[in-house]
Order: structure tokens, then C-alpha cells, then sequence
């Protein structure tokens, strides 16, 4: 009896290997802790912050933009916190890298918004980066703030007179929220001074490491 | 493989190829929007509904669904009674599946258009019209099982196309259903997302293709199929390996590391049904590649890119390669390869040899076809090779992170130009192909005496 000539024999096979690789791809995931347990620092949506992630869903923002940063060294480097930016907010010159994504981070976004492509920069560690009035003037004329950039305008997230409707600001709210279900920025602001401190306690902190040393551009 | 004295109405054929070929030019043209904004920013822009964010899952459900799931679902109606031996069940219920169909589509444009999107890539469309695609995927497998059933007494032993057709009813129907599950969050939505996405592709799309590049192959040439055991070997392997690809679009990210490494085996191990039906092809189509038949070229296209798109993927989950490629455009360049330059060839091939059989006339134009043909393989080489080098080159500066993103975004400009300008090429060899579609339809006299 051979499956070419009995359908129900193929049918039979071809669930069997659909479960089976199934089971073993996502079904054992899905009952994995490590991959539904929020992390320390993490928070449910706040309103006006759920409704900024149904703009960015409803805009189709996760098409150019990820929310992961892989564990790269490249990835950590480029998205955490360049020595331009420590050294004008915290007066230390270092390169804090930002963390790779964790699963725990991500228990609260149904749907999820990990993304495929980066025509745009990832955005898991982006609040906190620039502040609202930037995003503001960011959605509105995207090349204003960023020359260069191929985003379209969000004029219809603005009234007649320019200014940013209810839906901008709580896109904003959102945006603001990514990354922060890890406290990155403070604990790494901490690490830094901390390790300062100890390698020179007597020198202010903008001056503990000399100027010839460091890197410029980084963004 | 003989027609047998049956007689076949084949209006859902017909039907379901021209609605195909209409949705297909639609789309493209989507396409070809988003396109020009890569180069073009502000152009036609400050318009809600037609913004990149909103239209690109328009062009991608459009086509997937629109043009190559139902330009294939066509061709089934046409060749699964021939392989059978029997007339199809119901040319009535094909027609409401049609119906259906058109309305699933539609629904999708506005809907989409307007926001209303679950924003999960290639589930995006509503509940209301996932139902629909449910319904209507059940009326076309009723309609494709009970034919086979009643295959006739010659035609027991069933044909690899019909194999093929079976799995990706079934794969479809599962994915379709489980993917659309609204109770995953988080990563393990990211997951299931993926267990979705790919499979998608390797269990609607890849099946549905090699069902009609199995079954055009060896009646465009004439040549007997080059080997049974490789088409059981490679369909075997395809039921089992694909299904467990998933994790391999999330490589580095936050998903656990045994599940990116099972997903890079498997990955690999894509290459055996891969190489299994690509050599069966290549052996078939042996001796009839210069035979100046546009049918046959269109097939010989797709094998090759067939081929080399799933060269490709299993390289792309490859830790080192994965590094660079993932999240460049690259990767726009390879999924075009697979639909467009393969899974599309084959449709078109199909298509070419179907509707003079159906119409009982041949052609309009063959030298329209040899255009559509030549436009179609220049215009996606362009597009494809330009992503490539682009997406390699960005991907290689995003590794070194004193370079700022917006200068690698500025670096991709010449790539996008040459993209935009191959899609123009190939958006003109449709519109070839859709106006000796037309012209045959409409009867009356061809242009040049038939080749096929």
C-alpha cells in the first residue's frame, strides 16, 4: 500500500511532520518561562503609551524600523550611549552599550513589533535618546531633524495649524517607553561613575579621562 | 500524463487566472510607489492611506495572495482534473470561491489602507477577512479533494503534482488557522509569527510551485519526467525539514539559542529537497533549453532561481553571513527571487500553457511573450543584484558603529535608483503580459502564427 495511491496516507504523514516539528519549534517555547516572564524593571503600557503602540501599528512604522538589538557587539555599540551624548548629560566620556533585547522585556506587546528590516534604525533602546519636542519635530518633517532620512512625514498626526494632535503625542509617549522595561541607561550612568571613581577619586569627573584618548563621532 | 476523453469546462481556470493577472498588475504597481519613495521621500506624500507603512502590506498580501496564491489555485483547477482523469467536482463552487476570493482581496486593499492592520508581517489582515480566507480555503480543498477522489481507474497512482497540491492544502489550512491565534504575546509571538512567515512561503507557495513546475515541465517539453524517486525523496523531505525554519529570522535576537541553532540546521538540511527537485527539473528540461519556446524559458528561469534563492537562505541563517545580511535589503532582493523569480516563472509558464488549451487558441502574440519573458528576467536581475551589493554594503557599515546610521542610509541611494528603475522593467513585461492575456481572451486574429 503505497501513499501515491492512498491519499490518506499522505495526509496522515504530512500532519505527522507538521506536529512534529511544530511541537518542538513552538509549542515548547511557548511553555518556556524564560520567555513569558517580565523582566525586573518592567511595566505594563500606560494608557496614553498603548495607544502611541496602536499608532505605530496602525502607520506600519515596523516595517523600516526592529525593536531588537541583537546581541552583537556592533548592535550594543551603535544603539547605547555614545561618548558625545555621557559626556554632555552625565559629564563622563565613555561609550556605554546598550543591552542586548531579553525576552522578559517584551512580555506585554501583543502584537509584537520585533520587526524583519532596517531602513530606519532599530528603536528597542531608543527612549530616552532625544527628547519629545525632537520626536515631535521628528514625525512632523522627518529631514528636519534628520537629513537624509527616507521616512514620510506624519502631517496627518498634526492639526492645520502644525501642532501635534492627541495620536503624536501619544506616539511619543510610546516611543519614550522602548527599552525602558531595562533601567540601562541609569545602571550604566552608575557603572561608569562608580568605575571612575575608583580609578581616580580626586579628579572632577569630566576631566578623569584626558581628552587625547577618546573617540569622536560616535553616535 | 495523456488528456483522456473527458471534457473539461474549465471556467474557474479561466476565471481565477484573469482575476490573478488583474491583481497582480495592481500590486506591482504598489510596489513600484514604495519604490520611488526610496528615492523620492516626499513624493505623493501627506496622504494617510497610501504612506509606505500602510501600502507595503498591500503589495506584499496583494501579490502573495492576490496574484500568485490565486494565479496557482488557477492552474489547479486546470490540471488537477487532467491528472485525475475526471471532470472537477464543481466548476459552480469554484466560481463562489472566486467570488470569495475577490472579495477577500478587496477588503484587504481598504481595510489596510486604512489602518486596520493586526501588524504582524503577513498577517496583517483583520479577523473578519482571516475568516474568509478560511471559508474560502476549505471551498477550494472540498472542491480539490473530492476530484482526486474520484480520479479514475488509470489514474490510482497519483501523480506528484496532486502530492504537492494535497500537502499545501493542508499546510495552508494549519498555518493559516494557528498563525492567526490572537493569544501569543511577546517573543513567542515573534516566534509563531515566524513559524508563520516562513512556512508561508516553504509550505504554500514553494509546494504550490513545484505542483505546476512538476506537472508544465514535462508537458511543455515532451519529456518524461526525469526521476519518481527523486520527486518522493524531495517531497518527503520538504514535509518534514521546513516546518521547523522559523527561529531563523530571529538569529541573535532574543529568542533562546537552541531554537536559533535547530533552525540553522534545519536550515541547511533545506538543501536536500531543494537539490532533489532542482535536479528532477534540470533533467526533465534536458536537451529543450535552446528550443526558443518562452514556456520553456520562463520554467528553466525559475528552476535556476529556485535554485539559487534557496542557496540563499540556508547561507543567510549561517551565524557569520546572518551578521551581515539580516535587516538589510539584501534581504528584499532574495524574497523577490523566490516569489517573483521562481514561484511567479513557473505561474507565468503555467499560464502561457494554459489558457491557449482552455480558449482552444493559441497565443495572441508569441513575441509579446519572448518581451514579457526577456523584461521580466533583465528588470528582476537589476532589481535583485542592485539590493544585493546595496544591502552587503550596508550591512558591512552598520558593523562599525562610528558610522552613523543616516550616512548608511544616504549610502544606499544609487542602489535604490537602480531598483527603482529595473522595477519600472519589470512592471512594463507585465503589462505585456496582461495585454496578450487580454487580446487572447477577447479572440479574434493573433499577431504572428503560434509557436506553442
Amino acid at each position: 500500500m503505497k501513499f501515491e495511491a492512498k491519499a490518506f496516507l499522505l495526509v496522515i504523514g504530512v500532519v505527522a511532520f507538521m506536529f512534529l516539528g511544530t511541537y518542538f519549534t513552538m509549542i515548547v517555547p511557548l511553555t518556556d518561562p524564560a520567555l513569558y516572564t517580565p523582566t525586573k524593571d518592567a511595566k505594563p503600557y500606560t494608557t496614553l503609551e498603548a495607544k502611541g503602540k496602536k499608532i505605530y501599528e496602525r502607520e506600519g512604522c515596523v516595517y523600516c524600523h526592529t525593536q531588537q538589538v541583537r546581541n552583537l557587539l556592533e548592535e550594543t555599540q551603535r544603539y547605547g550611549m555614545g561618548e558625545e551624548e555621557t559626556f554632555k548629560r552625565f559629564g563622563i566620556r565613555t561609550l556605554i552599550q546598550a543591552p542586548p533585547s531579553q525576552p522578559g522585556e517584551y512580555v506585554y506587546d501583543q502584537p509584537h513589533l520585533l520587526g524583519t528590516r532596517r531602513v530606519g534604525p532599530d528603536l528597542a533602546r531608543v527612549g530616552g535618546k532625544y527628547d519629545n519636542t525632537w520626536h515631535l519635530n521628528h514625525f512632523r518633517d522627518p529631514r528636519s531633524t534628520s537629513p537624509g532620512s527616507l521616512m514620510p512625514a506624519y502631517t496627518w498626526l498634526y492639526d492645520k495649524a502644525g501642532q501635534p494632535t492627541g495620536e503624536a503625542v501619544a506616539l511619543v509617549a510610546y516611543i519614550q517607553k522602548l527599552g525602558t522595561n531595562y533601567r540601562w541607561r541609569e545602571e550604566g550612568v552608575e557603572q561608569a561613575r562608580a568605575l571612575q571613581s575608583k580609578r581616580a577619586p580626586a579628579v572632577p569627573a569630566q576631566q578623569a579621562v584626558p581628552p587625547t584618548t577618546t573617540q569622536e563621532g560616535a553616535q | 500524463m495523456n488528456d483522456t476523453a473527458v471534457i473539461h469546462e474549465d471556467t474557474s481556470a479561466r476565471w481565477f487566472i484573469y482575476t490573478a493577472v488583474t491583481f497582480f498588475l495592481v500590486t506591482i504597481l504598489i510596489g513600484i510607489l514604495m519604490a520611488t519613495r526610496f528615492v523620492f521621500p516626499e513624493f505623493l506624500g501627506g496622504i494617510a492611506a497610501i504612506s509606505n507603512g500602510r501600502i507595503r502590506p498591500i503589495h506584499t498580501n496583494g501579490v502573495l495572495f492576490g496574484w500568485l496564491l490565486a494565479a496557482n489555485m488557477g492552474l489547479a483547477y486546470f490540471v488537477v482534473p487532467r491528472l485525475c482523469g475526471t471532470k472537477l467536482f464543481s466548476e459552480k463552487l469554484g466560481l463562489a470561491t472566486l467570488g470569495l476570493w475577490v472579495v477577500i482581496i478587496l477588503g484587504a486593499v481598504v481595510t489596510l489602507a486604512s489602518g486596520d492592520t493586526q501588524a504582524k508581517e503577513y498577517l496583517e489582515l483583520d479577523t473578519t477577512l482571516d475568516i474568509l480566507v478560511t471559508i474560502a480555503w476549505v471551498m477550494f480543498s472540498v472542491n480539490m479533494f473530492v476530484t482526486i477522489a474520484r480520479r479514475s481507474k488509470e489514474r490510482q497512482q497519483m501523480y506528484v503534482s496532486l502530492w504537492y497540491l494535497m500537502g499545501t492544502l493542508i499546510w495552508t489550512a494549519v498555518l493559516w488557522i494557528v498563525g492567526n491565534l490572537p493569544v501569543y504575546s511577546g517573543v513567542n509571538d515573534a516566534n509563531v509569527n515566524w513559524w508563520f512567515g516562513h512556512n508561508a512561503v516553504g509550505l504554500i507557495f514553494t509546494p504550490m510551485g513545484l505542483a505546476m513546475a512538476y506537472y508544465y515541465i514535462p508537458k511543455s517539453t515532451g519529456n518524461p519526467l526525469y526521476s519518481h524517486k527523486l520527486s518522493i525523496v524531495g517531497f518527503w523531505t520538504i514535509a518534514f525539514l521546513y516546518i521547523w525554519n522559523g527561529a531563523h529570522h530571529i538569529i541573535f535576537g532574543p529568542i533562546p539559542t537552541w531554537l536559533q541553532t535547530v533552525a540553522i540546521l534545519f536550515s541547511i538540511s533545506l538543501l536536500i529537497p531543494v537539490w532533489t527537485a532542482v535536479s528532477n527539473f534540470y533533467g526533465t528540461l534536458r536537451g529543450k533549453w535552446t528550443q526558443g519556446n518562452y514556456v520553456v524559458k520562463f520554467l528553466v528561469a525559475g528552476t535556476t532561481f529556485y535554485l539559487l534563492t534557496c542557496f540563499q537562505g540556508p547561507m543567510h541563517s549561517l551565524r557569520t553571513v546572518n551578521q551581515i545580511v539580516s535587516k538589510t535589503d539584501w534581504i528584499i532582493g532574495h524574497a523577490h527571487m523566490a516569489l517573483f523569480g521562481a514561484f511567479s516563472f513557473f505561474a507565468m509558464a503555467g499560464i502561457y500553457y494554459t489558457l491557449p488549451r482552455i480558449l482552444k487558441r493559441p497565443m495572441y502574440s508569441d513575441r509579446l511573450g519572448e518581451w514579457h519573458f526577456w523584461l521580466s528576467f533583465v528588470g528582476f536581475l537589476g532589481f535583485a543584484v542592485s539590493l544585493w551589493i546595496g544591502g552587503f554594503v550596508q550591512g558591512l557599515q552598520w558593523m562599525n558603529y562610528t558610522i552613523s546610521f543616516l550616512d548608511t542610509v544616504k549610502a544606499m541611494y544609487p542602489y535604490y535608483l537602480v531598483r527603482l528603475l529595473s522595477a519600472v522593467i519589470m512592471i512594463a513585461a507585465q503589462l505585456l503580459f496582461a495585454f496578450n492575456i487580454l487580446k487572447t481572451a477577447r479572440g479574434g486574429a493573433q499577431l504572428k502564427p503560434a509557436m506553442v
